[in-house]
């Protein structure tokens, strides 16, 4: 515990140590201190708000899109035979396709606009998500169904009541894979597909113009970010955990 | 007959997995016959065929898919070797995994392409940033799959050796790797599988030679049916990658269970 606690100073002191001895050229890695000054600037001219808030909805809208895809066709197949076998193959079959690969076709479809980086994102999105879910409803136990139609619960009470909460916890890791997948995509994304505004823009204005600092500001501020956004699913996740298993008591 | 009976459904779902490629087919073709979108949006499937003969006729596509897979096999050498190696001491060392270990996690928490521009002002835009931008994506699975394996090699199995007298060495060959084995396969295939996006990542950013830089210069050029050729053969090549790997994991795997079979 203590010492992941204090692994940031030890990395930010290390990082100073190198710098400072003039070890490394500042030009290979510039001091924290520098870097702490160019992030203060750019947060106080609200540009690395507005870079901010920009890759945000980026990432949730190609996020959200891609979970609500992932998690309807996941469930479709999950529940029917018939449509696992129609329709599995020919996902297995596109899931094998990088995602980045598709962002020149996309490209040429919509243009270099807001669309082809959400949708960029939310196909990369949509694969850990329709997997997590197809796996979870595929393994509910047995018992629980044959419980349920002792009861007569009619089909939609069976999903809902019965198999998505027993899946949950498969469908949560899917959340928790696809939020990663979107942050990883959303820079390629923002990189590939030019854009004047977003962390990637940041990030590539700073390799332009050589600017080190403000390419490591944009690098810490998507890891940042990044991280906030993954430790929110995973506290989310727990509560919602805690009350299955009071559910499931009760 | 129940052998007759298997077959007659394994066809029935084979003929099944058709539908939704025939159904897409079906509708590309008629929305090109249809003229629904122009030329620059949309070409006939057979177009994309003829233009993957043409090009692989022509050389273009061997040598941008070997210049790819020159690429994708040192970077992943590189990442992969790096990462088994850092895995297997932290497994080892509690030490090292206490000290070593959350700064990989952290290091994690970067999205790797954001990586690329940095690396670029390193390395320089040629043939080493790519290898080393390749390396990263594949260092990830491998150092956290090869850790995990060696880590959860039951202490059972630790206890023995050290009854035997194992020396470090044939501790390690016949006791850790081969506990840890699976897991490793599986790092060693998602980190292939990262290679393999990160390869065609790094020349769509800019290179003068891939199967990624091929797909870049055909959307400028506006030649829709090399970009959908080229993501065809990317999907092809990331698929046998995965078949092969699969069959190795499968031959480990088989060994592992008989080999369980004779402790027990």
């Amino acid at each position: 515990m203590l010492v992941s606690i204090t692994l940031p100073v030890r990395l930010i002191l290390f990082w100073q140590l190198i710098t400072s001895t003039g070890y490394v050229s500042p030009h290979i890695l510039p001091l924290p201190k520098n870097v702490i000054k160019i992030f203060l600037s750019l947060f106080s001219e609200e540009r690395l708000m507005l870079h901010i808030v920009i890759s945000l909805r980026r990432v949730m809208s190609g996020f959200l899109i891609g979970i609500a895809a992932g998690f309807s066709f996941g469930l479709l197949i999950g529940l029917s035979r018939t449509g696992e076998k129609i329709f599995a193959p020919f996902f297995h079959a596109l899931r094998q396709v990088p995602m980045i690969g598709w962002i020149p076709l996309i490209v040429m479809w919509f243009g270099m606009s807001e669309l082809p980086r959400i949708l960029v994102i939310a196909i990369s999105a949509f694969y850990p998500m329709a997997l997590n879910t197809f796996t979870g409803v595929r393994n509910v136990p047995s018992e629980y169904i044959e419980l349920a139609s002792v009861y007569g619960y009619k089909r939609l009470k069976l999903i809902r009541r019965v198999i998505i909460p027993a899946a949950l916890p498969s469908i949560i890791t899917g959340i928790t894979l696809s939020l990663g997948m979107s942050w990883v995509i959303l820079v390629a994304a923002e990189l590939l597909i030019e854009t004047p505004v977003g962390i990637g823009r940041l990030i590539s204005n700073g390799r332009e113009t050589c600017n080190m600092e403000q390419v490591l500001v944009g690098i810490i501020t998507v890891a940042l970010l990044g991280f906030i956004m993954t430790m929110m699913i995973e506290k989310l996740a727990k509560v919602v955990e805690r009350g299955r298993s009071i559910h499931q008591e009760l | 007959m129940s052998k007759s009976l298997l077959k007659r459904f394994e066809w029935k779902d084979k003929l099944l997995a058709l539908i939704v490629p025939l159904l897409v087919l079906v509708a590309w073709q008629s929305a090109v016959s249809l003229q629904l979108f122009s030329e620059m949006i949309l070409v006939p499937p057979l177009t994309v065929m003829n233009t993957l003969v043409d090009l692989a006729r022509t050389g273009d596509l061997t040598n941008n898919i070997i210049s790819s897979l020159k690429r994708v096999l040192s970077g992943f050498l590189l990442g992969a070797s790096t990462g088994f190696f850092l895995g297997l001491l932290m497994g080892l060392s509690s030490l090292l995994d206490r000290f070593v270990g959350p700064l990989i996690k952290a290091c994690k928490q970067v999205p790797q392409f954001a990586l690329m521009p940095l690396i670029i002002l390193w390395f320089g835009i040629d043939e080493v940033s790519k290898v080393v931008f390749i390396s990263i994506g594949a260092f990830f699975p491998m150092v956290f799959n090869t850790y995990q394996g060696v880590s959860g090699v039951p202490k059972k199995y630790r206890e023995l050796a050290r009854v035997f007298n194992y020396k470090s060495f044939r501790y390690l060959t016949k006791v850790i790797l081969p506990g840890a084995l699976p897991s490793i396969i599986t790092g060693v295939r998602h980190s292939l599988g990262l290679s393999w996006m990160f390869v065609v990542g790094a020349e769509l950013f800019g290179s003068e030679s891939g199967v990624g830089y091929m797909m870049v210069w055909a959307r400028q050029l506006f030649q829709i049916d090399i970009v959908m050729a080229g993501l065809f053969v990317i999907g092809i090549i990331g698929f046998t990658m995965n078949i092969i790997l699969q069959i190795i994991e499968k031959r480990v795997l088989r060994w592992r269970v008989s080999f369980d079979g004779r402790m027990a």
